[in-house]
């Protein structure tokens, strides 16, 4: 196993995924494109290798996704406005600096009708909520310097209804925890400012043991490893609650050498 | 690309280039398929047709790719602007019915998608009234089975919580939902057949959270959950499910007598477990508990719990060294605590 990251092998691999037109996998995706855009531009700006993608091309591709009836973005030309890959396309626009593409008051207002009297979000007209939309329309209202058009204690008190007794957040009122809840919510309540909603200690204990004898991070207690694992549980330890030495991160990354 | 997908964790057998160039082939002819199928599609749906044809193509695209929401939603927008305003009830609740067999075929093979669950409760959420004596009549029916398809789901893989999610969901949609009783002998029975069911445990903690607001004496119960959960750990100590659920029951732990009880219920097990992460884990916290909340009664020294800590602290840091900087920090309140 190597000791440093491969960051050229990364980065072919991340400009390669894009030449895969041949292939049915590759348009079995469609549903996620902007978002694995929104991935790939993200893993070369930790490799600092940004350019690797041409930025034009992929400007117009995201303004290519904009679905102009509803007012927000989709995840593919033609597809349909959803909050998920709006947040995406919003957050490509961003670090690309160009947020100027944007029609920010259409969007706004598109964010914003897709919030419910229960203070939840849904992804789009048809009504499914997650707390997940509620990460998405917070974090895309607050990159476009409209936040404060947002009403942060309705938002809040629905995000606090979906904690549980473990110290965890779930997709909705009711909802088991999961890793991948945990970071959208603590990430939401973080952008609102509003932290203190979060038991830090039970959270933390919880966060911590996700992680396995092999190193991996689970989501929720009992399951197997997986990628969603890390980033679920230790964006929320470290860039939310300072607690990221609960991890052993040596033996994260290398299986089978753990901290000593 | 597509066919390694196919075959993913199958070893591949050796074929002749013939045999390749046939498989190549076929990819080909059902990519073009696939990509023919969706700019039809697409194209329909630009020019806002709401035909049955434009119906049943989007069962062919479906079946190929269920998760493209968008065309979901084209199939939901025909449905509601062009058939159902050309249909009778009948006709609709029919149709209903016929796309819920659907989703139901596409859940099993793939039980974590999202958009099916959300077009099954478009379906639900828009039966309409009938039949002609009986308004709720077919809205009855179809919840009433719901539980038992969920029911089914779960037993497939009881840790599927989307399916669980549904299933607080059709319990909360039912014009007549049967008591929470029944459904926390439903916990019951999944925990009894798995202990390490920390769905079903989680489930519990939500309804034992409505039934205590409401009772003033829920001393009983919460016993009999204890004794409940000592089982779990008794059975598999090493499963973290049991003693989470058991961290939530004891809670600020401002009952002095039921924290002295639990340990000493752990303290047991740890004779017979002396390794046990969870149980050495656990008495820290509830001797912890014990030295923060009822310092001033305490029978032990006071000296003496915080010596426990500092031990089984130390010992955990070895036989749990992934967590060991929590084990130092909460070693550090130890003694600090004075």
């Amino acid at each position: 196993m190597s000791n440093e990251l491969l960051t050229d092998l990364h980065v072919s691999y991340i400009q390669s995924l894009d030449k895969h037109q041949d292939d049915l996998a590759y348009h079995l995706t469609s549903h996620l494109r902007l978002n694995g855009v929104y991935w790939g531009l993200t893993a070369l700006c930790v490799m600092n290798r940004q350019d690797a993608l041409p930025r034009d091309d992929m400007i117009q591709f995201v303004m290519s996704c904009w679905d102009d009836e509803a007012g927000g973005f989709g995840a593919h030309p033609e597809h349909d406005a959803h909050i998920l890959p709006t947040l995406s396309a919003i957050q490509i626009l961003a670090i690309q600096n160009a947020l100027d593409r944007l029609d920010v008051d259409r969007v706004t207002k598109y964010i914003l009708s897709l919030q419910n009297p229960s203070g939840s979000f849904s992804g789009d007209f048809f009504g499914e909520t997650d707390t997940r939309f509620t990460y998405c329309a917070v974090s895309a209202l607050s990159l476009v310097g409209k936040l404060g058009l947002l009403d942060i204690e309705k938002t809040v008190a629905h995000i606090r209804k979906c904690r549980n007794f473990d110290g965890g957040f779930g997709s909705s009122p009711g909802a088991e925890s999961h890793a991948g809840q945990v970071f959208v919510c603590c990430a939401a309540l973080s952008i609102m400012d509003r932290l203190n909603e979060v038991d830090h200690d039970m959270l933390a204990w919880w966060l911590a043991e996700r992680q396995l004898p092999n190193g991996g991070l689970n989501g929720r207690p009992e399951k197997l490893e997986d990628l969603l694992g890390p980033f679920g549980t230790l964006d929320p330890q470290q860039v939310i609650m300072d607690r990221l030495r609960y991890a052993d991160i040596v033996h994260l990354i290398r299986p089978g050498k753990a901290l000593s | 690309m597509a066919s390694m997908l196919a075959q993913h964790g199958v070893k591949r057998a050796r074929q002749s280039p013939e045999a390749l160039k046939a498989q190549k082939d076929k990819e080909t002819a059902k990519l073009q398929e696939y990509l023919v199928l969706t700019d039809d599609i697409f194209t329909k749906k630009k020019s806002s047709d709401w035909s049955r044809p434009a119906f049943d193509l989007t069962t062919r695209l479906l079946n190929m790719n269920a998760e493209l929401y968008t065309v979901w939603n084209y199939r939901r927008n025909i449905l509601t602007n062009g058939i159902f305003p050309a249909s009778t009830p009948e006709e609709i609740n029919g149709m209903l019915s016929e796309d819920l067999d659907m989703t139901m075929v596409f859940l099993r093979k793939r039980p974590k998608v999202y958009w099916i669950w959300n077009h099954r409760r478009w379906c639900l959420e828009h039966v309409p009234d009938g039949p002609v004596d009986d308004t709720n009549g077919w809205r009855q029916a179809y919840w009433l089975k719901e539980l038992s398809v969920i029911g089914k789901m779960l037993d497939a893989d009881s840790r599927n919580f989307l399916a669980w999610d549904y299933r607080r969901y059709v319990l909360a949609s039912m014009p007549n939902p049967p008591p929470e009783a029944n459904e926390l002998a439903y916990t019951t029975q999944k925990i009894e057949s798995n202990f390490s069911n920390f769905s079903a445990w989680h489930q519990r903690s939500k309804i034992y959270t409505r039934l205590w607001a409401d009772q003033l004496d829920h001393q009983t119960t919460k016993d009999e959950e204890f004794e409940l959960v000592k089982q779990a750990m008794y059975v598999d100590p090493n499963d973290q499910s049991a003693w989470i659920y058991h961290r939530w029951l004891i809670g600020p732990g401002d009952e002095k007598v039921v924290l002295d009880r639990e340990i000493s219920v752990i303290q047991e097990l740890l004779t017979v477990e002396p390794d046990s992460k969870w149980c050495l884990e656990s008495l820290v916290h509830y001797k912890l508990l014990l030295v923060n909340k009822h310092g001033e009664k305490l029978t032990s020294d006071r000296q003496q719990l915080l010596d426990d800590c500092r031990r089984m602290l130390r010992k955990l840091k070895g036989i749990d060294p992934q967590r060991a900087r929590r084990y130092d920090e909460l070693e550090s309140k130890c003694t600090a605590s004075s």
